[in-house]
């Protein structure tokens, strides 16, 4: 079911945000509730998505609904983790466009209140992803989960500079669009 | 090696200051670079405030315990901060911040309260009212031991970022005076080279002056030989032609004394030819040798005006009919116009040498033939002898000065007569060639100019023209 919905999106068409955009996030919002499983820990909401969203109405998501999104690896190091690491999740500008939102920057808001406002031209310029885990293991509150975003720090020596190591938000709890 | 000495002692010293200046450069960006790339801030940096969030979460997770035991938070927010500030410490326990607390000395306590805290998980006993409340007083006690290492931590922490800091400026503050100090011993060393340079440069020029001066000296040696070689050969040959009519003149004289009164008109008629041929010759010779001389010393000047030439060669012709009436001296002339652009004085002379050797190196029998004619922009005079024609190891020599044809038989000549001839005839933007046959006779063509023409010419009067003997170079004869 996830693989199939995976397949028929258009993801230049979702790129372009043309009109059809909400139209299929709500058809695919539809479908990934279908799609949840019986795990209690999946139902369970972990990123609220507000803001300038399709119809302007919060969207609350639970770790199953970014699971079905295509999954994007990264292999990096951080900066606050030695040897090289490997995260999978969905890329931020596929999340956002997924759901219609429109905007030019992002404030990321995290279990710790942590508070950060992203430009979406850096999901744009690079394959920024909303990693669900690290090494194959699933992130939680823990350490740094349930979702941490991830830039491709080494595939680009541009990202390797203080000024975007603080945009690496963990336990990422809410994303809102302006 | 022979050349390396020298070498060294010219280039050695230039060559090190060069080096000098590019070794400084080079540690300079080396310098530049290397602090460009310790330029950046190391996340480990950010130690306090990873350390002052996890003091925080501590401090949140406690609110949340005395929180719930008051009634007024759930388990839920209990085990939310639980996490939250696992979370922390598992930040704190990895990697770069692990490393960063190890060398403080605090990893190992941080661990151990980690570990302890991580045993009192109260996310395991949700539920279990009683089990959830000692669980939470077991963290409390933990919390309490966290917050004091946590403080130390911080303490420490912001003790060495100073110093860090503080080193970290000192060692950019040394490369900066080393960066300074190195461009500083460029700029030197560009000066240095700059100053080599212009020195060299008025080395150079004096060097030049000198090469100049020594040039004129040789020049003026050169012309002192020339004169001297000149005036020997003069003697040598010169004076023996001046001598030939003399004697001529005297053993006339002397056979006239000894007849004495028996003298008869006839005899004297016959030695006063014979003397006065001797006198006009020797005339010419004394004419020859000033002119010549004149020419050397560049005193010898041209003025050249309009004349009618056809005037010029028959008087000329005429002259020589009247000193050698036995010969035949012919005059033609086949130019439409005559006038030429010559000084008459070297003119006369020029014909009076071409017609003169025309007589002497042929028979008396053979006539004397002068023709003028038009050439191009100029006008020639042809003398042509049926004589024997000069012999081919003369003909490159004909225009040498002192040069005398050693197959022609003849002794008489100085030597002077056809080079001064070439040399008066250029002088006045002529020239004069020669065709010869052997046995048949030789044709000598003096050409000259038919107007005045300023790129070839002498045009103002009384031009002074430098001497002949100087340019060692002469024309080969046409």
């Amino acid at each position: 079911m996830t693989v199939s919905f995976a397949g028929f999106l258009d993801r230049d068409g979702m790129r372009r945000r043309s009109g059809l955009g909400p139209l299929v996030a709500i058809m695919a919002a539809l479908l990934l509730l279908v799609a949840g499983g019986t795990d209690a820990r999946a139902e369970t909401p972990i990123l609220q998505i507000t803001g300038a969203v399709a119809n302007q109405t919060p969207i609350t998501l639970t770790r199953a609904d970014l699971e079905a999104l295509p999954q994007q690896v990264i292999e990096t190091h951080t900066v606050v983790t030695d040897g090289l690491r490997r995260f999978e999740g969905p890329l931020m500008r596929d999340l956002l466009a997924h759901f219609g939102a429109e905007g030019d920057e992002v404030v990321a808001r995290a279990l710790n209140d942590y508070e950060i406002t992203i430009p979406v031209a850096d999901f744009e310029d690079y394959d920024v992803v909303a990693a669900l885990t690290m090494d194959g293991e699933r992130l939680s509150p823990r350490d740094r989960g349930p979702i941490w975003i991830v830039y491709p720090r080494d595939d680009h020596a541009a990202l390797q500079d203080i000024r975007y190591d603080y945009r690496w938000v963990w336990q990422l709890a809410s994303l809102e669009i302006r | 090696m022979k050349g390396a000495g020298p070498f060294l002692r010219s280039y050695g010293g230039p060559a090190l200051l060069i080096g000098l200046c590019v070794g400084l450069l080079i540690f300079a960006l080396w310098r530049l670079a290397v602090i460009e790339r310790d330029m950046r801030i190391e996340a480990t940096e950010n130690m306090l405030w990873v350390i002052s969030q996890t003091q925080m979460e501590a401090l949140r997770l406690d609110k949340a315990i005395s929180d719930h035991a008051r009634g007024t938070a759930d388990e839920d927010r209990v085990v939310l901060r639980y996490a939250l500030l696992l979370s922390r410490l598992d930040l704190l326990l990895q990697g770069p911040q692990q490393r960063y607390l190890a060398r403080i000395e605090a990893s190992e306590t941080i661990a151990a309260h980690d570990t302890a805290i991580r045993n009192a998980d109260p996310e395991t006993v949700t539920g279990d009212a009683a089990a959830f409340a000692v669980t939470n007083a077991r963290l409390e006690e933990n919390l309490a031991g966290l917050h004091a290492t946590l403080n130390r931590a911080a303490n420490d922490t912001m003790v060495r970022e100073w110093e860090a800091i503080a080193e970290r400026l000192d060692a950019y503050r040394a490369a900066v005076w080393q960066v300074i100090g190195s461009v500083i011993g460029v700029l030197a060393g560009w000066l240095m080279i700059g100053w080599r340079l212009i020195a060299n440069e008025r080395q150079l020029r004096r060097a030049e002056e000198e090469r100049s001066r020594a040039l004129t000296l040789e020049q003026a040696l050169r012309r002192e030989r020339a004169v001297s070689a000149y005036y020997r050969d003069f003697a040598a040959i010169v004076s023996h032609q001046f001598r030939t009519p003399l004697a001529i003149i005297d053993s006339a004289v002397q056979r006239l004394v000894r007849r004495g009164d028996a003298v008869t008109a006839a005899d004297v008629a016959r030695r006063e030819g014979a003397i006065r041929d001797a006198i006009h010759r020797l005339t010419r010779l004394v004419d020859t040798a000033l002119l010549a001389g004149r020419l050397d010393s560049g005193q010898v000047s041209v003025k050249p005006r309009h004349c009618d030439l056809a005037v010029i060669v028959r008087e000329s012709c005429a002259q020589f009919r009247a000193l050698n009436p036995e010969r035949d001296i012919r005059f033609a002339s086949a130019a439409a116009t005559t006038t030429a652009w010559c000084d008459r004085d070297l003119v006369d002379h020029i014909l009076a040498n071409l017609i003169a050797n025309a007589l002497k190196y042929s028979p008396e029998s053979a006539p004397v033939e002068l023709r003028l004619f038009n050439t191009g922009a100029k006008i020639a005079v042809a003398v042509t002898d049926y004589g024997p024609g000069i012999a081919p190891a003369d003909r490159p020599h004909v225009f040498d000065r002192f040069y005398r044809g050693e197959t022609g038989g003849h002794s008489e000549g100085s030597g002077l007569g056809l080079s001064l001839a070439r040399d008066l005839a250029q002088l006045q933007g002529g020239d004069l060639g020669f065709e010869t046959w052997t046995g048949r006779g030789s044709v000598f063509t003096l050409g000259l100019p038919r107007m005045f023409d300023p790129d070839t010419l002498p045009g103002e009067e009384g031009t002074q023209v430098e001497s002949r003997l100087v340019n060692d170079e002469k024309e080969p004869a046409r």
